[in-house]
């Protein structure tokens, strides 16, 4: 396999040297923060989904009518503290206290969906420093992408064992596509199974729900419900916990990655469209659009996956939408059992 | 065009014992993977790391069926040919699990080791057949012996006016005088006498013996056996010498004569049997490779390197694998060159080491990808004696390695004993490899040999780098 080569920053050679082992310094874990990758990434289909690309006017206009809306909001406060003080000195304070506490809990929120956005945008950084580490075979970028994957999941009881493997392996992988090959395995690799999981029961509850509810609107309803909970929980899983802001920039993102994929999407699965709209529906109407919802949400699912892992698909199969077939098959047997995964 | 190195009866006879093989492996399939590499490559090194961890279950985290659990064990099986002897793991193991760990001894002659990996297959009909079982056999031997296997397809004549050739060039030029001196003073034209081919054989000997010595570690030292005769010492198939082709056919009684006699001996007795028997029946290869001591030694230990492994890969028999014909011809589908050592380097050189390692096998790389087999080079230690780390020296960080060299090593009028650990820091190895082979540069790198690590308890089997790797390319598709 060749490698580049690395450069070198032109020096004469430098000749053999023994030192006394106490100067040297034992190499300690890599710096927490990204290495300068020495390259942008240009490609506008490996840049990661989830960073946001509003541009200045649209950013303008929403800051300006925030601010506004912000500005008249403070003006009616305080006149309704103003009026209320004036009726009954008792009151106003009354008023006053219930709105610190709900300034105080506001400002938590904002808070949390700071915190939450950027979560996000550090996925989104991740997925791009993975793929570039990756195609470059860099040891050092792979090394702060590892290091930083297993910070992400310090904190997950479930990633524990998983983690300490794969903490004692790293250091002994010198090679850059290796170890994010690695990190992808022993990391992802569980989290992978359990959103595979996850996608599947939804898939079967919604194929369930439509063929028995009784009227359209009612399980349109239930699809989209279905849908945002679908994504919320792989999002958790993988380590985003988006909140309300953070969520809407998740569901952009994914709308869009479906937008991108629709196209191969619906080759890739017009058998399953025959079926639905096919066998199915001979047996009966509902049957056959139960199945259509099911494989909707299936994709759904999937490309909330791609869209919040903390790196792209690099040396594993992305799950299709003929894996869960059998799993919505399955209409009687409720269990919760993944579909086998491709190696 | 070379000469084929067998015969049509040789092709036959490895046809028929590839069919054997075949019917024999029908229930348990036999992975023959083959380890060479000249001598002092780290052969058995490599072999005992490898066995060491596949029953240890090492860390092995890029070797996927082990990695991800599928491997349920491995264990040294039954010996299947009676006639090859067995590879001493244990007493290999037991030199580096001593208190004070050793180095174990090199290879001497051919070793067989068969390992029997028990694992789950992922594919989609495993559920069916259950745990599966690979025969994995080890096949180790010397590799001066790899040197001959070109002589196959050499006359006396031809061997003889290429010996000749070689020993002009320095520096043999001076190392072969005392031989060549004795050659022109014996007539080949004259009555043989046993004697007179015993002096030749001997200086001949001598001088190859000078041109391997550790200041030239010269490569391309044909006939392997002078170097390393194994149980043929003193027989007369050992005992010739290269003589200048006379200019007319000689009388059958002359020492001409006689030791082409012993030549053809040679080439019938000693090297066909190890082609048709061993070197044929692979079906994986690693070549290892020791680059580093020929870069210690300067460019023209690397050209001389470059030559040998040259040689010795044309022996090869790369190829696709074919479910039909594969019945009657085996090929080799996989090669790895693998660049040992690796941990006598820092990590951020090992780049360098391989491109090195590129350009010495270039050819032979081409030549198997040409037929159809895959190949693959790696810089990789099967057992790491250092650890790594920097030493800022008049404000340069050096990327040093830390370990205990062995005894007798020096640098800068230094001896070790082979107690004293050390940073040490061998020189930046050039980011083209071009300069190395040109004898006129001359290039301040130093490689120390380390001593081997002691145990650490806490992780079972051996340190290495890329072991793992290696492994993955060379068994990993068949465990899949």
């Amino acid at each position: 396999m060749s490698r580049s080569p690395r450069r070198h920053a032109e020096k004469a050679s430098r000749g053999p040297a023994a030192f006394d082992p106490s100067k040297a310094e034992i190499e300690a874990a890599p710096p927490a923060t990204f290495a300068e990758p020495g390259m942008a990434l240009v490609d506008p289909l490996t840049q990661s989904e989830l960073r946001p690309r509003a541009n200045l006017v649209v950013r303008a206009f929403w800051g300006a009518l925030g601010l506004l809306v912000s500005l008249g909001l403070a003006l009616a406060a305080e006149r309704f503290l103003a009026d209320l003080f004036s009726r009954y000195q008792v009151l106003g304070w009354v008023g006053l206290g219930l709105l610190a506490i709900m300034s105080l809990a506001l400002a938590v929120l904002i808070a949390r969906e700071i915190v939450a956005l950027l979560r996000l945008r550090q996925l989104a950084r991740l997925q791009e420093a993975a793929a570039l580490a990756f195609a470059a075979d860099e040891i050092k970028a792979a090394r702060v992408v590892a290091a930083e994957l297993s910070e992400l999941y310090a904190g997950r009881a479930d990633l524990a064992r998983a983690r300490a493997r794969f903490d004692a392996d790293a250091p002994n992988v010198f090679d850059g596509a290796e170890l994010i090959r690695l990190a992808e395995r022993d990391l992802i690799g569980p989290l992978d199974l359990r959103a595979r999981t996850l996608i599947a029961v939804s898939a079967r509850r919604i194929s369930i729900v439509t063929a028995v509810s009784p009227r359209a609107l009612v399980d349109l309803a239930f699809v989209a419900f279905e849908c945002v909970r679908l994504s919320r929980k792989i999002a958790q899983l993988y380590g985003g916990r988006p909140g309300f802001f953070g969520f809407w920039r998740l569901a952009r993102a994914i709308l869009g990655h479906l937008a991108i994929t629709g196209g191969v999407a619906l080759g890739d699965s017009l058998v399953q469209q025959l079926l639905g709209h096919g066998l199915a529906a001979r047996l009966s109407a509902r049957l056959g659009e139960g199945i259509i919802n099911g494989l909707m949400t299936v994709r759904v699912g999937i490309a909330a996956m791609r869209t919040i892992r903390p790196m792209p698909f690099l040396t594993r199969n992305p799950p299709n939408v003929v894996e869960f077939m059998v799993e919505l098959a399955k209409f009687t047997a409720a269990k919760e059992e993944p579909p086998a995964p491709t190696p | 065009m070379p000469k084929r190195p067998t015969t049509l009866l040789d092709e036959l006879g490895i046809a028929a014992g590839n069919v054997l093989d075949a019917a024999t492996g029908v229930f348990t399939p036999t992975l023959r993977l083959g380890v060479t590499g000249l001598s002092r490559a780290g052969k058995t090194i490599f072999i005992t790391s490898l066995v060491n961890n596949l029953i240890e279950g090492g860390r092995l985290p890029l070797f996927a069926p082990l990695a991800e659990g599928r491997l349920i064990a491995a264990r040294l099986a039954e010996q299947p040919d009676s006639g090859v002897p067995r590879f001493a793991y244990e007493k290999h193991l037991a030199a580096l699990r001593a208190p004070t760990p050793a180095w174990p001894e090199s290879t001497r002659r051919i070793s067989q080791l068969r390992l029997e990996l028990r694992y789950q297959s992922a594919r989609w009909h495993a559920g069916f057949t259950g745990p599966q079982t690979l025969n994995l056999d080890i096949v180790d031997y010397p590799g001066e012996w790899l040197l001959d296997l070109p002589l196959l397809g050499k006359t006396f004549a031809e061997w003889s006016a290429e010996e000749f050739a070689a020993a002009t060039a320095p520096p043999r030029d001076r190392l072969a005088r005392p031989w060549l001196a004795i050659t022109q003073s014996l007539d080949a034209l004259a009555e043989a006498s046993g004697p007179d081919a015993e002096i030749l054989a001997r200086a001949f000997t001598e001088y190859l013996l000078a041109c391997r010595a550790d200041e030239h570690a010269l490569s391309t030292l044909p006939p392997g056996r002078f170097l390393m005769p194994g149980d043929l010492e003193g027989s007369p198939a050992l005992t010739f010498a290269p003589l200048p082709a006379p200019q007319h056919p000689v009388r059958s009684s002359t020492l001409y004569a006689m030791l082409e006699r012993r030549f053809e001996a040679y080439k019938s007795l000693v090297v066909r049997p190890f082609f048709r028997d061993h070197f044929a029946r692979l079906d994986r290869q690693i070549v290892l490779v020791d680059a580093l001591a020929a870069l210690n030694a300067g460019p023209r230990a690397m050209a001389d390197l470059e030559s040998a492994l040259a040689e010795i890969l044309r022996a090869f028999r790369p190829g696709g694998a074919n479910l039909l014909t594969g019945i009657f011809a085996r090929r080799i589908d996989r090669i790895l060159f693998a660049a040992t050592k690796a941990d006598h380097l820092h990590h951020t050189a090992h780049d360098r080491l391989e491109n090195i390692l590129d350009k010495l096998v270039d050819a032979a790389a081409r030549r198997a990808k040409f037929a159809g087999a895959e190949t693959r080079s790696l810089a990789l230690a099967a057992i790491r004696a250092t650890t790594e780390g920097t030493v800022d020296e008049d404000g340069e960080t050096l990327p040093c390695i830390i370990g205990v060299p062995q005894k007798g090593e020096a640098l800068d009028g230094v001896n070790y004993d082979g107690t004293t650990q050390i940073a040490f820091y061998p020189g930046d190895l050039p980011d083209f490899p071009g300069p190395l082979f040109d004898a006129g540069k001359t290039t301040s790198l130093k490689f120390l040999r380390f001593s081997p690590p002691t145990r650490d308890p806490a992780t079972p089997g051996l340190p290495h780098i890329r072991l793992d790797r290696g492994l993955e390319f060379l068994i990993g598709d068949r465990m899949r």
